[in-house]
């Protein structure tokens, strides 16, 4: 059955009239393609395969070629018999010209009359046909057949305006454009001449070119975008690698590409023998440097900041005031046994005058020994006064041995200027007489008794209040030099020896000309305004006693005190004196010369004078800041002895 | 009329193969344009030639790819359609049909015979935007192409009338162009044959733009730049 078709189809097709129309043809010649194909199938059992157009291609626009393959099987057909023929519809002119032949023309697409067999096997190689350009016709449909052995085996129809594809590109060469500053890329610029077939000049076909580049050991090759010319720039190419460049052209407004030129190596000139490593290697030397480089800077850093740090640790930027040779941080403190081992360092100091025992000792000294002691004593260079005559005077006034009274009226009267106890001028004398019997006096009594006097660490922060536990009046005076309290027992048993014996003074303020203003001490409480002639003649007795390490009392203080311009004082020496619970405090001494003005005297003897002041601050090394009011409570305590505070006393007394 | 019509053109194209037989010339001479080569005149030439070569190539471009796009879509390469030449209604058109005698055609008639093809598409690029509407599932794609097309059909009419005036100033006006008669089969019913007409429309088309494309490139060669592009 699809025999007879086949023949039936066939001996249509050859019948046809040639200017029928395509509609005729192609109709015919697809069914029996069709027919054929069905055929061959059946046919061909063991065929695989059969000719068939691999490609038909023109380069230039004037002639083209096509190419089958020649898969016969073999034993079936005869080899060699494949034949090609091709049909063409007739151009323009000639249709016109054959108008007049035939009448029956449609004007459709006219072929020709019969297929036409190919003209060239032989051109285009092995399996090919070409048409040369008086065969060709531009913009004209072909068909084309292939035929084995009579038998058609593929058609195909086509125009050769759409099979263009050009020659590859010629003459490819390169130049180098420019090295990048680093040495390690470079640009170059590839030219290339177009296909010698393709009639570019003229205009006739115009092609775009497409590149094409690669390492040569890469596999993959980079595509550059199409361009019109024949000469294009590839930019960054490593300058150690060896590149391939290869180029292809095609018709401008085609699809397909030719084939590919012949591959052209660029081999880049070696600029310099340093080899630069790979992009992906991580630059340790580099690195290594920037980080030793940073790390040293950061550390430069660090250590010109932490300097200030370190100096401002050091070395405090606001002076502190020192008291020299004692740390004030100690006196804060109240360690005794370091301020005496300090003290004992500064000024012969003995601590033993520290200790209860100490106090006991010197009690018991004879007065016969004054002599000795206030060759040596501390008060002696406290008041840095003529001790000598105040020793005398003191001395020479201890009448009073035995008197109940630390206090003698006597004494009160001389008149004495205070002196600086640093300085221990010739004012001394006469206060230091009156201190001296007073001293004397008390002192007797303390021969007597054995009062227990307070530690001598209470100076620290209070003035140097010595207490004695007696009842015996015995004016304290609790002299504070700069350096320390000196605490100053005072040992007169006659006033010969007031001299040569420490007492007590309270310093109730340093004046800026370094005299030190000595507490006037409690005012007699009979009201007598004599207080700041006490202080007077305390202060000077007090130089002449600190002088003389003597322990007096107040009475024998106030002895001293010269007469003052102020008669209060003068008529409170003697009660005070009489009392025993007067004292004299540093308020009441002054020993500076220009001591009126200084002199801090005090109120009416009905106000409970504080004897001992505590030390508020220990300012610059000429001073002791006083406070004033350290004691309201314990005034009635105070003047229930003598003047001398008990430790205990001063223990409940102090906070 | 037809036959008179066609008698006209028959003679006309056998003066032209005789008149390049008779001169024995592959090339024609290239005759300059400007006179006295005048430089301004010479830009002009080149920049109008350039110009039209730019629109002729967009106007190959767009015939291009909406037959592509047609042919994906809606016949898929089949053989059916591949294979069947219906002809194009410009065919009669006397153009030359190779290199050779591209290059025996006087430019002047080389101009007309753009001139009369661009005409010749006038209407039936019309009807093809309003019947490709009509077609199932008509992509943008084509439709906005035709639309396209339509208006360059027009700029390179306008173009090649310039060019003309330029290039001979003194020539009669062409109005010589090919009706197109192919409507009613892009209307009929059945789809088939409906496709294939359209088919065989856009393939005449890309051909034709093909056509005007080449030509005008070898005008521009040989007038503008005197044969050496």
């Amino acid at each position: 059955m699809d025999l007879w078709q086949l023949l039936l189809t066939l001996a249509l097709a050859g019948s046809s009239d040639a200017f029928s129309g395509s509609e005729a043809i192609s109709p015919t010649l697809d069914s029996a393609s069709q027919s054929l194909q069905s055929l061959n199938a059946s046919l061909g059992t063991n065929s695989s395969g059969k000719p068939e157009f691999t490609k038909c291609r023109s380069p230039e626009l004037e002639t083209f070629s096509c190419h089958w393959t020649d898969k016969i099987q073999h034993g079936l057909e005869s080899p060699g018999s494949i034949q090609l023929f091709y049909i063409r519809s007739l151009g323009a002119n000639l249709k016109q010209l054959t108008s007049e032949i035939q009448t029956a023309r449609k004007n459709t697409q006219d072929w020709t009359e019969e297929w036409k067999e190919c003209p060239d096997y032989v051109s285009a190689g092995e399996n090919s046909c070409y048409f040369n350009s008086s065969y060709t016709s531009i913009w004209v449909p072909y068909c084309i057949k292939l035929t084995n052995n009579g038998g058609t085996v593929e058609q195909k129809c086509f125009s050769v305006e759409e099979i263009v594809q050009p020659d590859p590109p010629i003459s490819l060469n390169w130049t180098l454009l420019n090295i990048s500053l680093t040495g390690i890329h470079a640009d170059i610029q590839v030219r290339w001449e177009p296909p010698s077939s393709a009639d570019v000049q003229k205009g006739w076909i115009v092609l775009e070119y497409e590149l094409q580049y690669k390492q040569v050991n890469e596999t993959q090759w980079k595509m550059m975008d199409p361009v019109m010319s024949t000469s294009v720039p590839v930019y960054s190419l490593r300058l150690d690698k060896e590149y391939e460049v290869r180029v292809r052209s095609r018709q401008r407004n085609s699809e397909k590409y030719g084939v590919f030129s012949e591959v052209l190596y660029v081999t880049l000139p070696q600029m310099s023998s340093f080899v630069c490593e790979e992009d992906l290697e991580f630059p340790w030397f580099l690195t290594t440097i920037f980080g030793i480089f940073g790390l040293t800077a950061i550390l430069f850093v660090v250590i010109f900041s932490k300097q200030q740090r370190i100096k401002m640790l050091i070395l405090p930027p606001v002076p502190v005031p020192k008291i020299k040779g004692i740390d004030p941080d100690l006196l804060k403190e109240g360690k005794l046994e370091e301020v005496n081992t300090i003290l004992a360092i500064h000024d012969h100091y003995k601590p033993e005058f520290y200790n209860d025992d100490s106090w006991v000792e010197f009690i018991e000294l004879d007065i016969d020994d004054l002599d000795e002691k206030t060759e040596g004593s501390d008060t002696d260079r406290l008041l840095n006064s003529d001790r000598q005559k105040s020793l005398n005077l003191l001395g020479a006034k201890d009448d009073d041995s035995g008197r109940t009274s630390c206090y003698e009226p006597d004494l009160l009267e001389t008149d004495f200027n205070t002196s600086d106890i640093d300085d221990g001028t010739s004012e001394v004398a006469q206060p230091q007489r009156l201190k001296g019997e007073a001293d004397l006096l008390c002192l007797d009594q303390k021969n007597q008794n054995k009062p227990s006097y307070p530690h001598a660490s209470s100076v620290t922060h209070r003035p140097s209040v010595i207490r004695v536990e007696e009842d015996k009046p015995q004016p304290l005076l609790t002299g504070e030099t700069e350096s320390a309290p000196q605490v100053v027992p005072t040992q007169i048993n006659n006033p010969s020896s007031l001299a040569n014996i420490d007492f007590y003074a309270q310093v109730s303020d340093i004046t800026p000309a370094g005299s030190v203003v000595l507490s006037p001490g409690q005012r007699n409480k009979a009201g007598t305004a004599q207080s700041s002639v006490h202080a007077e003649e305390v202060s000077l007795c007090q130089a002449n006693f600190i002088a003389d390490n003597a322990y007096f009392c107040e009475s024998d203080a106030k002895k001293c005190i010269p007469s003052a311009p102020h008669t209060e004082v003068k008529s409170l020496t003697e009660p005070r004196f009489n009392q025993e619970d007067i004292y004299i405090t540093t308020e009441s001494l002054t020993t500076t010369a220009g001591r009126s003005g200084t002199v801090k005297h005090t109120p009416s003897s009905e106000l409970p004078v504080p004897d001992y002041t505590s030390i508020h601050i220990v300012q610059s090394p000429q001073g002791l800041l006083l406070n004033a009011t350290a004691l309201p409570l314990s005034d009635k305590e105070f003047l229930s002895s003598c003047g001398y505070v008990s430790t205990d006393q001063l223990n409940k007394i102090m906070p | 009329m037809e036959s008179k019509g066609s008698s006209c053109k028959g003679t006309w194209s056998l003066l032209l193969l005789l008149v390049s037989n008779m001169l024995l010339c592959k090339n024609v001479a290239s005759v300059p344009v400007c006179l006295n080569g005048a430089v301004s005149c010479e830009k002009y030439i080149k920049d109008l030639f350039d110009h039209a070569v730019m629109q002729s190539h967009y106007y190959h471009v767009l015939s291009t790819e909406m037959f592509k796009e047609f042919d994906r879509r809606y016949t898929q390469g089949r053989e059916l359609f591949t294979n069947t030449f219906n002809g194009c209604h410009t065919s009669s058109l006397p153009t030359p049909e190779d290199k050779e005698q591209a290059q025996q055609t006087h430019s002047e008639d080389l101009l007309n015979l753009i001139h009369s093809i661009l005409l010749s598409w006038n209407d039936p690029l019309y009807h093809l935007v309003s019947e490709v509407r009509g077609l199932q599932e008509a992509p943008d794609a084509i439709l906005s192409r035709a639309i396209e097309i339509e208006d360059q059909n027009r700029r390179l009419i306008e173009g090649m009338e310039k060019i003309t005036s330029q290039v001979h100033p003194g020539a009669k006006e062409n109005h010589i162009y090919s009706v197109w008669s192919g409507l009613p089969s892009l209307q009929m019913a059945d789809e088939e044959a409906r496709l294939s007409a359209f088919y065989n429309l856009l393939r005449c088309l890309r051909r034709d733009s093909h056509k005007i494309d080449n030509f005008l490139k070898l005008l521009k060669c040989r007038i503008a730049y005197n044969n050496n592009c």
